[in-house]
């Protein structure tokens, strides 16, 4: 084997420039292949810290039997009470791998400065557990302005910075909140501007709003939660711990439903499929670029080299040991492709860490940093991927060779 | 002792719709040891004839047995491996692997069998030796002269210890000095190792060094392939 490595590896060499413009061609594709591989790896990542730990969505999100399909209109019905908030959130925090269950409720209505109004959209969280919730990621990614949430300020809300500028409201400011409580009645409370943030979509961030859980259930005039938000330790462990608290709540007769935290992120979804799509469209390419170079060159080292063939099989090489030695050649010309690739990408991720360019994505209201992340794992197997194909793709030719008549081949000029 | 029997063997070429009749029912036996000359102007079917007995070409009819075994009855895989360790093949442009040196080319034969390397590398040198090139083992052939590339050719055609070694106008591309270098070469061979060669040629200079003449003509051999 090694004598045939060497031999595929010497006319690799001997024709220099063909076998560079093949190396290039398969190494831009694995470099593009690569690198936007780690632009949308670091685009999940930073989507999912966005969806468990800026939307607050945790890792799973416990709901009543019904509420997703009829919460909206019969929303006591279907929300938990004071005695099934508590039996969950001890069953829930037995599990090893859960390090908080916090209950959550979400409201709408209308919010003013006294002048005009507008609807408001807000998330009804206990403040130190939303903290726990966003971790360092909040200070980090998007930081709020002012003093944000307290557990010592029932009445202190966030508020999106759009909605903040439309009422002219700056941290330390007041307003005034309306809606209808789950009886139907009409209920106003005063609310402090405690802090402003940006949600990061300019759809939300005139809406969107976040106050005390005890203030929400105020609002609505209800002891109760529509939902129990959940922390992992690892968002790894998301499915399996899904699937054990099902088994736990439901073994102790509460009739509920998991999310996870992608099922509830309709934009991480969306932006999810978009990615895997354009990622599908380039891997398509740089699959017909990779396999038509290497069939090329190839075909053409076949050709030029068939009195050698011939020469091979007069001295005793069976058919399967020169599609063997074409196939090798392709091998290594996808795996020398694949280290200029890995080089390449290496580069380019460099520069752009040295640069550090940003970009608005469509829907963001401010600029976010273009990442490429390395992603080892990845690179290796989109290196065997590609060696295989280059691999496949000699055999065509490979098999030609092989099945030439000696005579013929050698008398070939 | 027999080593090669054609009985009654035809070959047909087809050129578009016409037949050339290349052989036209060869009978022919050859004892090991022997060293003998193909001989016959251009056409005469010598290039053919040296194609079937080296097994890399089947007769149209007839039949050719080599060491007792019937070619035609052996699988394209058994075939090549009989090739490999039972014939050696020294051809006209010398045909090395242009990217192996001396050595490896050599080497090449018995590393196809399957023969340990060290082993290999000992034997290939061994007869690169003895075709007088110990000194140019890690030459590449575009760095050999002519006659150098075919006592490469020749150490290579050796290498396996082959019952048989065929070579088809091994003199064509050299001088006549080489030529005569090169037959004493492949005769000296002959006597030491008891090895069998068959060589075409249409050079007359070169038959006073043969035993055995077949002459070919047309297809066909004259003087039942006696001559000497």
């Amino acid at each position: 084997m090694i004598k045939w490595i060497k031999i595929a590896l010497r006319n690799i060499l001997k024709n220099k420039r063909r076998s560079f413009v093949t190396l290039i061609a398969i190494a831009i594709g694995f470099a593009a292949v690569s690198l936007f591989q780690g632009y949308i790896h670091n685009t999940y990542e930073g989507l999912r810290k966005s969806a468990v730990r800026g939307e607050g969505l945790g890792h799973l999100t416990i709901y009543k039997q019904g509420w997703l399909e009829k919460g909206k209109i019969d929303p006591d019905k279907y929300m938990f009470s004071q005695e099934e908030l508590k039996r969950i959130s001890d069953l829930v925090g037995e599990d090893e791998d859960v390090i908080l269950a916090t209950p959550q409720i979400n409201i709408s209505g209308l919010v003013s400065n006294g002048r005009t109004s507008t609807i408001f959209l807000a998330n009804g969280v206990i403040p130190r557990d939303d903290k726990t919730i966003k971790g360092a990621w909040a200070a980090f990614r998007r930081p709020v302005k002012g003093e944000g949430l307290s557990d010592k300020k029932p009445y202190g809300v966030e508020m999106g910075e759009d909605l903040a500028s439309h009422l002219d409201l700056k941290p330390g400011g007041y307003g005034v909140i309306m809606a209808t409580t789950l009886d139907g009645q009409m209920n106003a409370l005063d609310i402090e501007v405690a802090g402003t943030y940006d949600t990061g979509s300019s759809a939300t961030n005139d809406k969107y709003m976040r106050v005390p859980f005890g203030f929400a259930q105020s609002l609505y005039d209800t002891e109760k939660a529509d939902r129990v938000v959940v922390l992992l330790n690892d968002w790894n462990k998301t499915e399996a711990t899904r699937e054990r608290l099902e088994d736990t709540l439901s073994g102790a007769g509460i009739a509920c439903k998991i999310k996870t935290w992608n099922e509830l992120s309709l934009f991480y979804l969306k932006v999810r499929g978009m990615f895997d799509m354009i990622f599908m469209f380039i891997f398509f390419i740089v699959f017909i670029i990779v396999i038509m170079s290497v069939v090329n060159t190839m075909g053409m080292a076949v050709l030029e080299r068939t009195r050698e063939i011939g020469t091979l099989r007069a001295l005793g090489l069976k058919r399967r040991g020169v599609s063997l030695l074409f196939a090798v050649e392709g091998a290594m010309l996808g795996f020398l492709g694949t280290v200029f690739g890995i080089v390449l990408n290496v580069i380019v991720w460099a520069v752009i860490r040295a640069v550090g360019p940003t970009y608005i994505p469509p829907g963001y209201s401010s600029p976010v940093p273009l990442i490429v992340n390395l992603v080892p794992q990845s690179m290796f197997f989109l290196m065997l991927f590609l060696i295989l194909l280059s691999l496949m793709a000699a055999i065509l030719p490979a098999r030609r060779a092989a099945r030439q008549n000696v005579v013929d081949a050698l008398g070939h000029v | 002792m027999e080593l090669i029997k054609m009985e009654e063997i035809k070959k047909d070429y087809f050129l578009g719709k016409t037949v050339v009749h290349a052989l036209r029912g060869v009978d022919l036996i050859i004892d090991k040891g022997e060293f003998v000359a193909i001989w016959g102007p251009s056409g005469s079917g010598k290039t053919t004839l040296l194609n079937l007995i080296g097994t890399i070409d089947e007769a149209s009819s007839g039949r050719l047995f080599i060491k007792g075994e019937e070619v035609k009855k052996l699988s394209d895989d058994r075939r090549t491996e009989f090739r490999n360790r039972s014939i050696g093949f020294i051809f006209q442009g010398f045909n090395l692997i242009p990217v192996l040196s001396a050595l490896e080319n050599v080497m090449l034969p018995l590393e196809i069998m399957g023969t340990p390397h060290f082993n290999v590398r000992e034997t290939a040198l061994k007869r690169l030796d003895e075709v007088g090139l110990s000194d140019f083992v890690e030459h590449l052939p575009d760095k050999l002269s002519g006659g150098q590339r075919q006592r490469v050719a020749i150490a290579r055609a050796l290498v396996t210890n082959p019952n048989l070694v065929i070579a088809d106008e091994p003199t064509a591309n050299l001088d006549s000095e080489t030529s005569h270098k090169i037959i004493e070469l492949m005769r000296g061979l002959n006597e030491n190792e008891k090895t069998t060669f068959i060589f075409s040629t249409h050079d007359p200079r070169l038959l006073d060094q043969v035993e055995r003449l077949v002459r070919l003509e047309d297809g066909r051999i004259l003087n039942g392939g006696n001559e000497k």
